[in-house]
């Protein structure tokens, strides 16, 4: 809220702006109301499953799709009608869209022999090299791009879009063809790509992860709307709703449902144990109080909890440890030194700081339950 | 097992040859129709003495019948014909692929119902509007009809081709600067180039092959070889030699040019409702 | 910095709010929704350019137009009550039928057949296939020709082969039968070929796995076939069959060549007729009459037949999962 607070304050109006875009194929509804600022040289992550509006957003900015009501802002300016040329911002497509009649060397040319972004051929070749160099492709250039690895492809698609001077990125999911390790060593590479740290991005992907790493703010999009946008942080600690919980942070969030007592403490639903909750509604609700693994200790300050082991999971230098509580399992993540002598049934005696928990109402059919509390 | 296997085998194959005995001996049997000299037509089979003298006269015009015109006049109806399809369907092709609007799959279907329209429902009002008009008999009149074989075919399969090109890549174009036409000619284009050349080679050889809109549009100087080929048989005494002469030169083109688009046929001959 | 200083090096922070700073041109909605329609507007005016005289057409069957009444008068639907209530018009339309039903069914069978052989990809056939398509691409009023001086009673090559036989002397094109099937036997000469490239390409596109399970379970050729090969196939089939049933019910440039109708009206197809009404005889409107009643029927195969496709592709696809 803070931080989005003071950019609208600010008189400097966002780079990207969405108002209330509405975007339907036929029946099916792609954007449904979407509103999204990002801030002038912000790297913005726009989080969501695949259907949730997340490609349409990005060419919607672009002005590759028209939206069919709602208006999108360029650094305050309204785009209805300015066409994807006239834009001024470069685009990074999940296809990586290159062009599979040319050399590697022809796509990252391709911006600057173009009307818009012309440099004399000698200029365009030596700020080829550059960007070729940096992305460690220079020696690929020459190869048509049909015989290029996925890897290699996805650099020359992200070449095409750092050679040319852009007001914005829009990266969508450029790192999700890429094998685990690579994904993982380029997520590192483009934060630190001098252009990127600059420009202001909208990076599209669907793993929490990535965002979380990537992402100055992370915008949460499902069913075609924001559903919660904010710095890791406010989405790490203050998730909207349950969904958004359980999109961050693996092992998943524990959500143990239960309902709130008379004097406003969360009850797990066999009674068998209760949380101190900042409950602001009334008693009787029934509840889902949130809290995640890494916030639950085997011993140590905080709330107690008993119950017994049920299994234990090693995750490399952590161990999961999932509890019984009466019918309910949680699971914690502890230091391997701490796990080694649990044996399933033993009894143990977990802690939690107050201040750690989360309090959402029960999941609906039509909607995840909102937090409530904290 | 084996053994009755390999005489499945056999017979297949035996099976197999009968037939392309069937579809190619007529072509053989042209071959030495037209090397028959004129005395040993009816008196032989397959022995005689080979001779070119039958290509002499069809290729010289000595009979009367202008077969080198007529093999001019179809390079030209036909071309034209491709050309004008080209120019006017590959637009029309293209926008159908990329976008959903009012009236274009009515086109479309206009157009795929001339495939199947009886031509002559066409032909006879034409037949009297070109006399009026003075297009009967003119390459301009047979450009202007052979659109009913090369348009629809044009655009059916020109369409096929671009909506199997991700719009993605000239979306890319666009962001890199290009202007929509720019990104269709840069980009669109050149991919769907083999689709061209193949679906233009296609529609010439239908184009070439016709022979109901020469036989009634046209009389002398725009008549064809397939209605030229035939007038061969014409007259009191038919002349087999040069009928076969002229038949077999009438079919070389088409065959040449088919031989060199075999990949792409079966998309062409179905209207792109089947791609291989 | 200057942009073009800024843009030598790898990043190019100012320029990117050069961006920001250039005019740009806003194009209406309107305009944009036009596009696509100055795209078509050179096939709109071809096609109407088509579409004019068919008609024209319809318009001249309601009048009695012919060479020797050039300010024709009009007749309303009289035409067409004297193409129904005209005997040639029933012996017409019933020759089309046969030819139409015998030449696709032939196709059918010998192009399925051939796609098979074809299949099995042995040293003959991959030598084979190459020049499967030439009789397709030969212009069907030259078959007729080559086979018309095949099929010569007396002289030609046909009889002469089967002389050995005891069967030399068959008057093909002489007799209303024989001059009915000899049409049909230079249609299927031709285009054979063409539901044999469409069943093959069909072939090689399906599936392996169904028929690798079949393997697995022993199922025999013939099972394999009526309960796998057939059911996929079909769709394939169907297209080619499609084409040519519609195109066999306007054949003309085979039967012109080869028996021009006759003998007597035993080969007289519907556009043959429509051709010697209008052309021959000069009475255009009845000519074009004959046409359009041609028209509709083929229209109507044709909304028939699509239809059956698309229940057909639909049980296909049921097949393969």
């Amino acid at each position: 809220m803070s931080v989005s607070d003071t950019l609208n304050a600010s008189a400097r109006p966002a780079a990207i702006a969405l108002r209330g875009i509405h975007k339907a194929y036929g029946r099916r509804t792609a954007l449904d109301g979407l509103e999204l600022d990002v801030a002038e040289g912000e790297f913005f992550c726009l989080l969501g499953p695949s259907g949730a509006g997340k490609t349409t957003t990005l060419k919607t900015v672009a002005g590759l799709e028209q939206p069919d009501s709602g208006t999108v802002e360029l650094d305050g300016t309204d785009m209805a009608g300015v066409e994807p040329y006239d834009r001024g911002v470069a685009m990074c497509f999940e296809s990586y869209a290159l062009y599979p009649h040319r050399s590697a060397y022809d796509n990252l040319a391709s911006p600057l022999r173009s009307p818009r972004h012309r440099l004399p051929a000698s200029e365009a070749r030596d700020r080829v090299g550059a960007i070729a160099e940096l992305l460690g492709i220079s020696a690929l250039l020459d190869r048509p791009v049909g015989a290029l690895s996925n890897g290699q492809r996805q650099r020359i698609a992200l070449g095409r879009v750092l050679v040319r001077p852009a007001r914005a990125f829009l990266l969508d999911e450029p790192l999700s063809h890429l094998d685990a390790k690579l994904r993982q060593s380029m997520r590192a590479e483009l934060k630190a790509i001098g252009a990127v740290r600059r420009t202001t991005t909208l990076y599209v992907t669907h793993d929490s992860v990535e965002a979380l790493a990537l992402g100055d703010r992370i915008g949460v999009i499902r069913d075609g709307r924001i559903v919660q946008s904010g710095t890791r942080e406010e989405i790490w600690y203050r998730p909207r709703d349950t969904e958004v919980a359980r999109a961050f942070g693996r092992p998943r969030i524990n959500l143990l449902p239960g309902t709130i007592t008379d004097d406003g403490r969360f009850c797990a639903v066999d009674g068998a144990f209760e949380l101190p909750v900042a409950a602001r509604t009334a008693a009787g609700t029934e509840v889902l109080a949130g809290v995640r693994p890494r916030d639950l200790a085997l011993g140590g300050e905080g709330h107690e909890l008993t119950g017994t082991v049920y299994v234990t999971e090693v995750l490399g230098r952590a161990v999961e440890v999932t509890v019984r509580l009466g019918t309910q399992h949680v699971s914690l993540v502890v230091p391997r030194a701490d796990a080694t002598h649990l044996r399933p049934d033993d009894p143990v005696r977990l802690t939690v700081r107050p201040e750690n928990l989360l309090l959402f109402e029960a999941d609906r059919p039509e909607r995840p339950g909102r937090r409530i509390g904290q | 097992m084996t053994g009755r296997k390999r005489l499945w085998g056999w017979l297949a194959d035996a099976a197999l040859i009968l037939y392309f005995v069937f579809a190619l001996f007529p072509i053989a049997w042209m071959a030495i129709l037209s090397l028959k000299p004129a005395d040993q037509l009816f008196s032989t089979y397959f022995s005689f003495t080979p001779t070119l003298d039958a290509y002499r006269t069809v290729l010289g015009d000595s009979e009367g019948i202008p077969f080198v015109r007529f093999f001019v006049n179809s390079l030209v109806v036909s071309v034209g014909a491709v050309a004008l399809s080209l120019v006017v369907g590959l637009p029309a092709a293209y926008a159908s692929a990329r976008w959903r609007f009012k009236g274009s799959e009515n086109l479309m279907f206009t157009l795929l119902s001339f495939r199947f329209a009886p031509e002559l429902t066409v032909i006879i009002p034409l037949f009297v509007l070109y006399q009026k008009l003075g297009l009967f008999d003119t390459y301009v009149g047979m450009v202007w009809v052979l659109q009913l074989i090369t348009l629809p075919l044009i655009v059916w399969i020109m369409r096929s081709y671009f909506a199997d090109l991700t719009p993605e890549l000239e979306q890319a174009a666009l962001l890199d600067g290009y202007t929509r036409k720019q990104a269709f000619f840069r980009v669109a284009l050149p991919l769907v180039k083999p689709g061209i050349a193949a679906v233009s080679l296609l529609a010439f050889i239908f184009a070439w092959n016709n022979f109901v809109f020469p036989l009634i549009l046209t009389s002398s100087q725009a008549q064809t070889v397939t209605v030229g080929a035939l007038s061969f048989l014409g007259g009191d005494r038919p002349k087999y030699n040069l009928t076969a002469a002229a038949a077999l030169v009438s079919v070389v083109p088409p065959l040449l040019l088919a031989l060199t688009i075999q990949r792409y046929l079966v998309r062409g001959l179905s209207f792109g409702a089947v791609k291989s | 910095m200057p942009p073009t200083t800024s843009l030598k090096e790898t990043d190019h922070g100012a320029a990117s709010h050069e961006e920001g700073t250039r005019q740009v041109r806003a194009v209406p909605r309107w305009r944009r929704g036009l596009r696509p329609y100055l795209l078509i507007v050179p096939a709109l005016l071809l096609t109407g350019g088509i579409l004019y005289p068919f008609g024209l057409g319809l318009y001249y069957t309601l009048f009695d137009f012919s060479a020797s009444k050039p300010q024709p008068d009009m007749v309303g639907f009289e035409n067409y009550r004297t193409v129904f209530t005209q005997e040639a018009f029933w012996n017409s339309a019933w020759v089309t039928t046969l030819y139409a039903v015998g030449a696709a069914a032939a196709e059918t069978v010998l192009g399925v057949g051939v796609a098979l052989l074809l299949h099995r990809s042995t040293r003959v056939g991959r030598v084979l296939e190459k020049i499967l398509i030439l009789p397709l691409m030969i212009a069907p009023v030259i078959a007729a020709i080559m086979w018309k001086l095949m099929l010569q009673p007396s002289v030609g090559v046909v009889n002469h082969l089967l002389e050995p036989f005891g069967l030399g002397g068959v008057q093909w094109t002489n007799t209303p039968t024989g001059a009915l099937l000899s049409s049909i036997a230079v249609d299927v000469w031709v285009y054979t070929p063409f539901v044999a490239v469409l069943a093959l390409a069909g072939l090689r596109s399906l599936p392996v796995s169904p028929f690798e399970a079949a393997a697995v379970d022993g199922a025999g050729w013939w099972y394999t076939f009526r309960r796998l090969t057939l059911p996929m196939l079909w769709p394939y089939v169907l297209v080619a069959v499609i084409f040519r049933f519609m195109d066999s019910l306007k054949v003309f440039d085979i039967i012109y060549a080869l028996t021009e109708g006759g003998p007597g009206d035993s080969t007289v197809v519907l556009q043959i007729r429509a051709y010697l009404e209008a052309i021959r005889f000069q009475r255009y409107s009845f000519g074009i009459s004959y046409t359009v009643v041609l028209w509709a029927v083929v229209y109507l195969a044709a909304t028939v037949l699509v239809r059956r496709l698309g229940k057909i592709q639909r049980r296909a696809a049921e097949v393969t999962e």
